[in-house]
């Protein structure tokens, strides 16, 4: 029985200061974190949600992965003048399609005026009514898998381009575009919060106003006439977004998680033992922060997709190619109330938006039921 | 038959039984497996009678309030045993039923004041909302007014201070209010969970004072909960102890604190420092309380249990009467020495 | 109360001067001078740009052209004549489309606060049942939404598909030739009408809560208040001339204010379960619970009450989604508002527009969290009653 009686020591007991010391710091904060990893992982897993929005990052990670090699392999031998159809912007399908001349065009797939088809011609006699005429697509084309010469698995813009090359590209972009915003914001918005809190005091009430401020800017109107005066690519756009959010509310949110680490007991106690401002900030209080940081990320990802997708489909910014480009396109070439009949113009890229910002949006509620356990269930 | 405006109990004549637990099992089925909070435990409470009981955090004391109230999580299964009031199973009733019966019959001081009232209301209108409810004729703004006005002056508050919002109160207000919130329908039962614990010692007493006082005078039947041991002799005349989701030992409070039959009451006891008895050594109570999902076999003491035996490992020790209202669910009761004693 | 607003208020209109200065600080930074751009525009006459040099100060030092720049954006209320259609005055540009981009924000943010507040307290209620979940993935889809493509795909249902509503457009022209009054008129007497219920209302109501002490009379006056001034507002629509045009302005917002209503509703019901779910583990909803409060009475009076202060201050970092959700509304709609006067000043390097427009967004979007602040005052009494 006298075992029964024996406080659980284990710990104590198996403690070793030469194991200490012989075991490097990094491999005791690998398997630290790798403990901390599994048991958030187990929690986050609880969230099917979560899981969900990690599938979907991972699938537009393959379409991103996918284009380079689709380019390099099955797509490289389709030359059409001397550029390759699949091109994302240089690209286009001339396909041939008979066409029927008529007065009023209800079709615009198989059908032409004749003043385009006057234009198409030699220009020299007017066509009549009912001949038909070879047109170059300068419609969109309906998703063709085999048969022609080059497949459009999702069909063609209205400019011949690939619609599927142009869907892959554009998770490429957006992957980019996501990440330099996301780290921009993130990695400001945590020296921001943390240096706020910190310091506290004039700092502080600076750091804070400032925020205030930028919360207060309305982000898109103000980007749109960034981009009207400035000539505003992906990266340069990712950093502006970056750090216009990252100086308002995920500032804001991230001091308030500082100011509970700054409060703790072991801050004082790194203090006492002589560690300097920015040692405590960067060893102390940052790590404490950090899942915090994590979780906005997410939601970063999916505003800054939004913003760019938004200025591009307003046509205000000089980015090779994305997904609002596409909607741009569809829209400005007047498919816009065509809706499910030219259903590739629009859906793929729409739905590849939406998709992108929900996968980020539901793996950043799901790391919120990990980081903030009010949120749970029990 | 009229009901008068006088705050009292609505309690029957001094000693009868009114409140009786019997065999209670109350499990809460979780992920990992069903925790039984609350074991077979059985006591009664009678009429103008304080009673108490002790335990550690997590050994079911607060699940066994929860159930008399039926405000139980939905996750939770009552399995078996009964709820009597003045005769009636409260277990057997429909929510609907069970809803009136609530703050009318039996009301509550929550632990942690602090947080039981609602920020964005007056106190003296949630107090008046028990009333709304519960009060058997529709009384008028103004008798409504002038009940709580009674209530107050009853708790020690300046009337006035029903005005108030919650976050204008300090925390001894807020307990204050409390009790007054409580005997506002003239219930039955009051149940105080943990009643001071978030209070400051000096506050805690005088607290503790007022609701020793209120339930002499107006022969109110207290149920008190608390881990604190202290709280329990200051303010009750008979005791339970709990342990891991069981009643261990039952008895007037004087006779377990002078002759505790049970090891774990004893240990409980040494470990509590006593400034009126005589000065003694504190013994820590060692080892955890245990998981709940999985008890331990026979006795649940036995794995922190100085005197467990085989017996206590195999077999469940049952509830049994040791002396005068005084019984004790041990092997070894006998065995337990007998300590100096905590002067009353 | 009256201290916190004051300071709110006092907070706000700093804000505003330095958002004026930062716009001054963008139009200084833009790549090659003001003066060039409109020297070099030939679409405006010379006379025009005399008027221009002298009113934005260009000769004069920066410290200068800022105060100029602040004064004729606050008291002066000159914000410059257009470029691209000149002469006009960028501010009768601008006020005349104000109206139209307030009635959007408006009428959306309330219906989606409301709704969204409702359904948010009812699905947190229903934790876990099949409502809850496909709730939960409707909003999410709404909220994530790519906005503009989903105002296409609702202006291609509603217009073209089902034919029900006008495409896009503030008015439909042929309706108005020969009539008396112009849009705008017409337009500005519904906001008033509206503005008059409110305000009517709102004073009822504390003539009313003066009057009696008792709750349960104070909520039937309240009711009765609101359904005769209602009534009232109905029957002078009636009998007022102007019914077939104000008819044929609400038929022309329905799709887009139910369009930006969807997606800031999906946002509101998903901040309302969490707050909620938040709320509902408080110790106040067990004692609730204890003193027999029927279950409607706890989720509405008692969780739902509380639940609204963080849905609050979420709707304050909300607004820029809102915003950017009406400037696209208005581009996809065709509606004559704000942020179409920005897209249009844009395109057609109409700087002067262009930053009239954006100041005007940012009073709006300031003065919008002015009232989300004293609305959280009036609702949290530690606020209201210390502050």
């Amino acid at each position: 029985m006298a075992d029964t009686l024996t406080p659980p020591t284990g710990e104590l007991e198996n403690f070793d200061p030469q194991r200490v010391v012989e075991e490097p710091l990094w491999r005791v904060r690998l398997r630290l974190g790798w403990r901390s990893f599994r048991r958030n992982w187990a929690l986050f897993n609880d969230n099917k949600m979560g899981v969900v929005g990690l599938a979907i990052i991972a699938l537009f990670g393959l379409m991103a992965l996918a284009h380079p090699i689709l380019m390099a392999t099955i797509w490289s031998n389709h030359l059409e003048g001397g550029k390759n159809v699949y091109d994302i912007r240089a690209g286009a399908d001339s396909i041939i399609v008979t066409k029927t001349i008529v007065e009023e065009v209800t079709d615009p797939l198989t059908e032409i005026s004749q003043i385009e088809a006057m234009f198409l011609g030699t220009g020299v006699n007017i066509p009549e009514i009912g001949d038909t005429i070879e047109s170059p697509l300068a419609n969109p084309a309906p998703p063709v898998f085999s048969g022609v010469k080059h497949p459009h698995i999702l069909g063609t813009d209205p400019f011949g381009g690939d619609v599927f090359s142009q869907l892959l590209f554009g998770a490429r972009a957006a992957f980019l575009l996501g990440a330099i915003a996301a780290i921009s914001s993130v990695a400001l918005a945590t020296l921001v919060g943390t240096i706020s809190a910190y310091f506290g005091g004039v700092i502080d009430t600076l750091l804070m106003r400032l925020a205030d401020l930028v919360i207060l800017i309305p982000l898109l109107p103000l980007l749109i006439v960034v981009s009207g005066f400035w000539n505003v690519e992906l990266t340069m756009l990712g950093i502006l977004i970056g750090i216009l959010s990252g100086l308002g509310g995920t500032a804001i949110i991230l001091k308030s998680q500082a100011l509970s680490v700054k409060v703790k007991p072991f801050i004082d106690a790194a203090r006492i033992a002589g560690g300097g401002h920015w040692r405590i900030i960067t060893r102390h209080i940052i790590p404490n922060v950090l899942p915090l940081s994590f979780l906005y990320m997410m939601f970063a990802v999916t505003g800054a997709i939004f913003t760019e997708a938004a200025l591009s489909f307003l046509g205000l910014l000089n980015i090779q190619q994305s997904w609002g480009i596409m909607i741009n396109i569809a829209h400005t070439q007047g498919y816009t109330l065509e809706g499910f009949d030219v259903w590739w113009l629009m859906f793929p890229a729409g739905l590849a938006i939406t998709l992108f910002s929900a996968g980020f949006f539901l793996v950043g509620r799901a790391m919120d039921e990990v980081v903030n356990p009010r949120l749970r269930k029990r | 038959m009229a009901q008068t405006l006088e705050i009292e109990s609505r309690g029957g004549k001094a000693g009868t039984p009114l409140l009786e637990v019997q065999n209670l099992v109350m499990h809460y089925g979780t992920k990992e497996g069903d925790v039984s909070a609350v074991e077979d435990v059985t006591f009664t409470l009678n009429n103008g009678e304080a009673i108490g009981l002790v335990g550690e955090s997590g050994c079911g004391k607060t699940s066994i309030a929860l159930t008399l109230l039926r405000l139980l999580p939905d996750n939770s299964v009552v399995k078996s045993g009964d709820v009597r009031l003045d005769g009636e199973s409260l277990i057997g009733l429909d929510e609907e039923q069970m809803r009136r019966r609530r703050w009318r019959d039996i009301s509550m001081v929550f632990q942690g004041a602090m947080n039981s009232w609602n920020p964005v209301y007056r106190i003296g209108d949630q107090i008046r909302e028990a009333l709304r409810l519960h009060w058997p004729e529709t009384l008028t703004y103004q008798e409504e007014t002038e009940r709580i006005a009674a209530l107050f002056e009853l708790v020690g508050l300046n009337p006035a201070t029903m005005e108030r919002y919650p976050h204008e109160f300090s925390g001894g207000m807020r307990q204050r209010a409390v009790i007054a919130m409580a005997l506002s329908c003239n219930p039955k039962v009051i149940i105080a969970d943990e009643p001071t614990t978030a209070l400051d010692v000096i506050v805690q007493d005088q607290i503790l004072r007022e609701l020793k006082k209120i339930q002499k005078e107006l022969g109110m039947s207290i149920i008190y909960i608390s881990h604190d041991i202290a709280v329990i002799a200051e303010v009750t005349e008979r005791m339970g102890v709990m342990y891991a989701g069981k009643l261990v030992e039952l008895g007037s409070t004087i006779e377990v604190f002078h002759r505790p039959k049970h090891p774990y009451s004893y240990l409980l006891l040494k470990s509590t420092p006593s400034i009126t008895g005589p000065r003694r050594k504190l013994a820590p109570l060692e080892g955890e309380p245990p998981n709940l999902i999985e008890p331990p076999s026979g006795c649940r003491f036995h794995p922190r249990c100085p005197f467990a035996t085989q017996q206590c490992i195999d077999e469940d020790p049952p509830l049994t009467t040791v002396g005068e209202g005084h019984s004790v669910a041990c092997w070894h009761w006998q065995e337990v020495p007998e300590i100096g004693g905590l002067q009353k | 109360m009256v201290k916190y607003i004051a300071k709110r208020f006092g907070q706000i209109f700093i804000l505003f001067y330095v958002f004026l200065a930062l716009l001054f600080l963008l139009l200084d930074l833009q790549p090659g001078d003001i003066s060039q751009q409109f020297v070099g525009n030939p679409n405006i006459p010379p006379e025009a740009k005399v008027i221009m040099v002298r009113q934005l100060g260009l000769d004069q030092p920066k410290i200068v052209q800022l105060g100029h720049h602040l004064w004729n954006y606050s008291f002066g209320m000159d914000m410059g004549v257009s470029w691209s259609s000149y002469p006009r005055e960028v501010a009768d540009i601008l006020f005349t489309a104000l109206p139209r981009t307030v009635f959007l924000f408006l009428t959306a943010t309330v219906l989606s606060f409301w709704l969204g507040f409702y359904t948010g307290k009812l699905v947190a209620w229903r934790r876990g049942t099949v409502v809850e979940k496909s709730v939960m993935v409707t909003s999410i889809f709404f909220w994530t939404v790519f906005y503009p493509w989903f105002a296409i795909l609702m202006l291609w249902f509603f217009a073209s598909q089902l034919g029900w509503f006008p495409i896009g457009k503030f008015i439909t022209v042929e309706t108005w030739i020969g009539s008396p009054f112009s849009a705008d008129s017409v337009f500005i007497l519904m906001l008033t009408s509206i503005a008059a219920v409110t305000l009517v209302y709102g004073i009822l109501r504390l003539v009313i809560d003066r009057s009696t002490d008792d709750p349960r009379s104070r909520q039937n006056l309240h009711r009765i208040a609101l359904w005769s001034l209602i009534a009232v507002a109905t029957v002078f629509w009636a009998f007022n001339s102007r019914r077939t045009y104000a008819m044929d302005i609400l038929w022309h917002t329905v799709v887009p204010v139910l369009t930006l209503t969807l997606v800031n509703f999906a946002g509101t019901t998903l901040l309302t379960r969490s707050s909620m779910l938040e709320t509902l583990r408080e110790d106040y909803i067990l004692t609730a619970r204890a003193k027999g409060v029927p279950e409607s009475t706890i989720r509405d009076r008692h969780a739902a009450r509380n639940a609204m202060l963080p849905v609050t201050t979420s709707l304050v970092l909300q607004l820029a989604v809102v915003i950017a959700g009406g400037v696209i509304t208005e581009q996809i709609f065709s509606w004559p508002g704000l942020g179409r006067a920005l897209l249009g000043a844009i395109t057609a390097e109409d700087i002067p527009v262009a930053m009239g427009a954006l100041a005007l967004i940012g009073v709006l979007s300031l003065l919008a969290h002015l009232v989300a602040d004293i609305t959280y005052a009036f609702l949290d009494p530690r606020i209201r009653v210390q502050g």
